[in-house]
């Protein structure tokens, strides 16, 4: 049973899955450039640690968007033929929805792979000034975390009534817009710094989004 | 053989499918010893219910006009002449009733009628 | 308890005004029950509430001997069920929509999956969501048979089909129940089709069951008759009296239920004169039954 619900996973997630293992194989990689190549020596410290933190911001963007993504397609076929397919089958709706989670955690083991692949070339590769470590398998490991902190948040929406979900991510959807538009227009609104402090900083799972993704560090 | 199968008539599905049968028995349309065809495949073929066909079967079995044998399917009997031309007297009298109740429904006299039916017989006999 | 779906005093509420109530239905082991009812009667509620898609709010429902709601996944290893809506994966090609299906139900049958693969004429690779409406419904009822259950639940299947589908489809069904003492229970509006093959009726109207009885009792029972000459007001006759209606002219109609050959002769008995019987088929005999039960009771 967990083959078929792969199967069926795989085929609506492909283009995610390879996209973002691409991305995740790409960014610890680009994240040193520069700093790779023995001919032009060791990058200035501040440089190196600059690209790395700019670069670094880009792991939870990815992250979120995996886990999301990921989630919203396992889920879409069920909401669209009103869940009357598996309701129909044989097994407890629990087992059904615990294969789901499982099928689509198993296609996220790509990106996160790619991560940490990609984490262990860039360190390998780069020559690393002396007083500076590389973390690649802290920092893949705290990716692999995010991802699934992420794709469970989601997943977790998702599977409620399509309403509710849709309720949810819309809710979440105009809080961005409307802070967006505040920024266009100058006005002084703060509402995801309050959000943020709320959901993100509280002690759990969401506070592995926070803080800095050092690639390379003291 | 079976196109005038009519679900809406009140004969039900079963008796016709065998009266279908018993004619083509008596009249030799079906010889001794051939095999009907199995429930199965009766049912798909005229989309009835199984249960329809096992009756029909069941019913000539029961005439003497076939034999269910388990396992093998269903076989057409020697049928005696005796049977068969009071088959044949018994489909000629259901003929002249629908005849009967026709014409009275369209106004035609019994002699109109036997008038009729002489000038038919005469026209298919010159 | 040994039916093949027995309901008991079911009871559901959907919106203000859609209300199920006081259902008692039986579909005996091994026969082919026909589902009818006008658009909005609630068939496919019932049907819904029979596979445990829906909870009732009162009653009891038992599907091959056990509770629905209970144990649904038992009970639907056994079940097959073809919706009025096609629900299956629209990405996934036929081949895949089998392979998919096979893994859950553990007496799939993959030659006969492949038989009707090709009795339908179904191109294996073709996407599902792509497909023709026929086609649909074809792999839908090909997914349902493959599964060689005990129960076969089909909501309204040939609904929307030309005539070619249909034949295949119903072929495809009856030769199943040919081999296997299987149970049917099937909805539609199709009343012809139903005519053929059922051999029990059941007759909804919104929301209750108006009339459960064998097939032939059904459409025998029920009569047209041409009366002349009858007082305003009869006491107690031999047959059900559903209707009567005037004619110009001085014959009457009257729709009657539990007919029998016999009591021809009770018309001479009120001094009226019986003109004519004339057989309803299923269709016309199910307008009159719901006419008459619509009717506020005089």
């Amino acid at each position: 049973m967990f083959r078929a619900i792969l199967y069926s996973q795989w085929k609506w997630s492909r283009l995610i899955v390879v996209l973002g293992t691409v991305a995740g194989f790409a960014l610890p990689i680009l994240s040193v450039q520069g700093a790779a190549g023995t001919d032009r020596g060791p990058l200035p410290v501040g440089d190196l640690l600059r690209a790395v933190q700019a670069w670094g911001t880009l792991y939870p963007v990815l992250a979120g968007v995996l886990g999301l993504l990921v989630a919203i397609v396992t889920w879409a076929p069920d909401h669209r033929g009103r869940h009357v397919h598996a309701l129909s089958l044989p097994l407890p709706r629990w087992r059904y929805v615990l294969l789901r989670f499982g099928a689509g955690a198993v296609l996220l083991a790509a990106p996160i792979l790619a991560v940490l692949v990609g984490a262990l070339l860039a360190t390998g590769s780069a020559t690393i000034p002396p007083g500076l470590q590389g973390y690649p398998l802290a920092l893949g490991v705290r990716f692999a975390l995010a991802v699934l902190v992420a794709y469970a948040v989601f997943f977790a929406v998702s599977a409620g009534t399509a309403r509710t979900a849709g309720i949810i991510l819309g809710l979440i959807g105009s809080v961005i817009l409307v802070q967006i538009l505040a920024n266009v227009a100058n006005i002084e609104l703060h509402l995801f710094d309050g959000l943020q402090i709320a959901v993100l900083n509280w002690p759990g799972p969401l506070a592995i989004f926070t803080g800095r993704w050092m690639l390379i560090d003291v | 053989m079976f196109d005038q199968l009519d679900p809406r008539s009140p004969t039900p599905l079963y008796a016709q499918i065998a009266n279908r049968l018993r004619v083509a028995i008596a009249a030799g349309e079906l010889q001794p010893t051939a095999a009907l065809p199995s429930v199965r495949q009766l049912a798909t073929k005229l989309r009835v219910n199984p249960a329809t066909v096992v009756q029909a079967y069941r019913d000539l079995e029961a005439e003497g006009f076939v034999e269910m044998r388990q396992g093998a399917g269903t076989f057409v009997r020697e049928v005696p002449p005796q049977t068969r031309a009071r088959e044949r007297a018994s489909q000629a009298a259901a003929l002249v009733r629908k005849l009967l109740a026709e014409a009275g429904r369209l106004g035609v006299s019994l002699q109109e009628l036997q008038a009729a039916i002489a000038e038919e017989i005469g026209v298919g006999t010159s | 308890m040994n039916g093949a779906i027995e309901i008991q005093q079911l009871y559901y509420r959907a919106g203000k005004t859609f209300e199920i109530k006081n259902l008692d239905l039986h579909v005996a082991r091994g026969s082919i029950y026909g589902f009818l009812g006008p658009n909005g009667s609630g068939k496919t509620t019932t049907i819904r509430l029979v596979l445990g898609l829906l909870r009732p709010l009162a009653g009891r429902v038992t599907v091959l001997g056990r509770d629905i709601l209970r144990e649904a996944p038992r009970v639907l290893e056994h079940v097959g069920y073809v919706p009025e809506q096609p629900h299956l994966d629209p990405t996934l090609t036929v081949r895949e929509t089998l392979r998919f299906q096979a893994a859950f139900y553990t007496t799939w049958d993959w030659p006969c999956a492949e038989q009707l693969i090709r009795q339908f004429e179904l191109d294996e690779r073709g996407t599902f969501g792509r497909l023709s409406k026929g086609q649909k419904g074809k792999v839908m009822t090909l997914l349902a048979l493959a599964q060689r259950p005990e129960l076969l639940v089909l909501d309204e299947p040939t609904d929307g089909l030309d005539p070619v589908v249909r034949r295949q489809m119903l072929s495809a069904l009856l030769d199943y129940v040919s081999q296997r003492q299987a149970t049917v229970f099937i909805s539609s509006h199709l009343v012809h089709e139903l005519e053929r093959i059922c051999d029990w009726i059941g007759v909804m109207d919104n929301g209750r069951l108006v009339i459960e009885l064998p097939m032939e009792r059904f459409k025998n029972g029920i009569k047209r008759l041409r009366v002349a000459g009858a007082p305003p007001g009869i006491a107690s006759p031999p047959f059900a009296l559903l209707a009567r209606e005037h004619q110009n002219g001085a014959l009457e109609t009257w729709i009657v239920r539990e007919w029998e050959p016999e009591m021809a002769e009770y018309f001479e008995t009120i001094g009226a004169s019986l003109h004519d019987v004339i057989d309803l088929d299923l269709e016309e005999g199910f307008v009159e039954l719901l006419r008459t039960f619509r009717r506020p009771r005089s």
